[in-house]
């Protein structure tokens, strides 16, 4: 399955297609895709390696008609600043959020999965459910946001951790029934079987078959489901008014004020809340392709 | 064999369906009665309107723009995203020196909060010190107003997105194209098709689902816009970038005026479904 790895599948590389070609074409070629590549990857890297630069430039250093993206002056006092402002804070109630909102769907979405996959539906209510969970998959959020603002009202869960880990189910939760779904399917019926005939029960056989089996499939979905309600903005923006309840993205506009923008801590946060994302999915990054793949399916 | 403990599947199946049915099918049906009501926001009353509510709307100019907004920007921007993705596909289907890192540089815009990106792009937009525009001053070029030239800004908000979501299509063609087998490949080189021949006439077909799953996701993704206008230009300069997710937040959240809101939400959602009926059409129905 580590689609990525370059040892896996044989290259399929121009210079293996064309062997016998003369050396001049073949060079232009190799010439022309590393400078696509390198064009590609400047689009791509250059707001980042300006994001990281701009977090460690001292106020005022960049404001400049030059283009140099690192610091001349390295400082980390914007990073200190962050510290004492409360981003610590911040940064713990994302994690209760999008990790709480994550487990959430994670269970109720494998419960759900592993139900469609095994279990025979009256009257096909199994497509039914399908349909629903793809609607709301696809729904623009904004829709639902003032209902649910009411519901919320109602529950006495505006302004709280909960309440946003519970409204994040709209998109977190058909994410996570549609995902696992195939990698459900993917678990040999047989096994199952053979553990039911020596008289396993429901709970056994997720436990000690479907679960383990599914465990690199959990985990992908984890990883997406997780950066999906880490950065989620608009519900946090709509249901959260208590500045020291404020998850990460909505922690941002602290530092976008009518008389100044605070470039250096704005990125020095882009930094933080990104990096640890980012080296989980390079963790799982055999996984991401297939997560992808797993998708359509 | 399927399972068929109807008990045990009402236990796997209650909290999810419990669960959604409260976040979605309540919410929808709230929003089904508002848009034909007059809703006073502090006395919590509602009246009977008919139909006036959209009435109201049809002669909203904010409101035509917002959707001629949001439908000009998702089908430019989830085209442009789409052919990029599927270009870059196509040079990272093969091994180089440094894929394994190349891929992760890719891929990070995904990784950042919309915020943030908005963040680092309003910097990079600033008519004054912006990388952008001592980029066009170094290269002799005039200085643009990314974000307040009224013709200028949707693309600037575009530009942003293709950033950030590109990268999705990226890898939805790359999977598509990684799970190619081998022997069609070779089957093809053998055949002497290479180059762009082989590209039109054999790997795109193949790939083609992918294609249209990843133009389908980013359409009815960028359909919902919100963060970036939010964050980059508030729906300005004039309504230049007001999309349908600006248009309701406004009318709901800070005029309160929630029988608008409602029905404008009640036309999004027809869109929506509109869109994800193509999407059910292609991937649901052919399954079942």
């Amino acid at each position: 399955m580590s689609a990525i790895k370059p040892t896996s599948a044989p290259a399929f590389s121009d210079s293996v297609a064309a062997p016998f070609s003369d050396v001049s074409r073949l060079s232009a070629r190799t010439l022309g895709f590393y400078l696509a590549l390198g064009v590609t990857l400047a689009f791509f890297a250059l707001p980042i390696v300006w994001m990281a630069g701009i977090a460690f430039t001292p106020s005022g250093e960049y404001v400049s008609d030059n283009l140099s993206l690192l610091p001349a002056h390295p400082t980390l006092a914007h990073f200190e600043v962050l510290w004492r402002d409360g981003f610590p804070g911040r940064l713990g109630n994302t994690l209760i959020v999008a990790v709480g909102a994550t487990l959430l769907a994670l269970s109720l979405g494998f419960l759900a999965s592993y139900a469609l996959v095994r279990f025979r539906f009256p009257r096909r209510l199994d497509h039914a459910f399908l349909l629903l969970v793809l609607v709301i998959k696809m729904m623009p959020p904004i829709v639902v946001a003032i209902p649910l603002f009411q519901l919320l009202k109602g529950l006495g869960l505006l302004d709280s951790k909960l309440g946003l880990i519970l409204v994040y189910q709209v998109y977190t939760l058909p994410f996570c029934i549609w995902m696992l779904l195939s990698f459900v399917r993917d678990v040999p019926l047989s096994l199952e079987e053979a553990a039911s005939l020596e008289g396993a029960g429901l709970l056994r056989r997720l436990w000690h078959i479907v679960l383990p089996l599914c465990g690199p499939g959990l985990a992908a979905t984890f990883i997406f489901t997780l950066i999906m309600a880490w950065n989620e903005f608009l519900f946090a923006l709509l249901y959260l008014s208590t500045p020291s309840h404020f998850t990460l993205p909505l922690y941002v506009s602290n530092f976008i004020t009518e008389n100044e923008t605070f470039w250096g801590q704005l990125m020095g946060i882009g930094l933080l809340s990104s990096l640890p994302m980012l080296l989980m999915a390079g963790y799982v990054q055999r996984y991401l392709l297939r997560g992808f793949a797993m998708q359509m399916k | 064999m399927l399972f068929r403990s109807r008990l045990q599947l009402l236990l796997l199946m209650s909290p999810a369906t419990l669960l959604l049915a409260m976040l979605t099918l309540y919410p929808i049906s709230q929003i089904l009665i508002n848009a034909f009501s007059y809703v006073d926001y502090v006395g919590a009353e509602r009246q009977f309107v008919g139909m006036d509510n959209f009435v109201e709307l049809s002669e909203d100019w904010f409101f035509a723009g917002a959707i001629k907004n949001s439908l000009s920007f998702s089908v430019l921007a989830s085209l442009l995203q789409v052919g990029l993705g599927l270009a870059l596909a196509v040079l990272f289907d093969r091994q180089f020196a440094g894929r394994r890192f190349a891929l992760p540089v890719i891929i990070y815009p995904m990784m950042l909060s919309t915020l943030v990106c908005s963040a680092i792009w309003r910097a990079w937009y600033h008519y004054d010190f912006g990388f952008l525009n001592n980029a066009l001053l170094s290269l002799g070029l005039e200085p643009v107003q990314w974000l307040f030239d009224p013709d200028m800004a949707l693309f600037s908000v575009m530009l942003v997105d293709i950033w950030q979501w590109t990268p999705m299509a990226f890898l939805i063609i790359l999977a598509g194209l990684q799970s190619i087998p081998a022997d069609i490949k070779d089957a093809a080189l053998t055949d002497g098709a290479r180059g762009w021949r082989r590209f039109r006439h054999i790997t795109l077909p193949l790939i083609m689902p992918q294609v249209l799953l990843a133009l389908l996701l980013r359409s009815i993704d960028t359909f919902k816009l919100f963060d970036k206008v939010y964050a980059l230009t508030g729906g300005g300069p004039g309504n230049s970038t007001e999309t349908l997710s600006l248009f309701i937040y406004k009318q709901g959240f800070k005029f309160f005026n929630l029988g608008l809101a409602s029905a404008a939400a009640l036309l999004m959602l027809a869109i929506a479904c509109a869109l994800s009926a193509v999407y059910a059409w292609r991937y649901v129905g052919a399954k079942s």
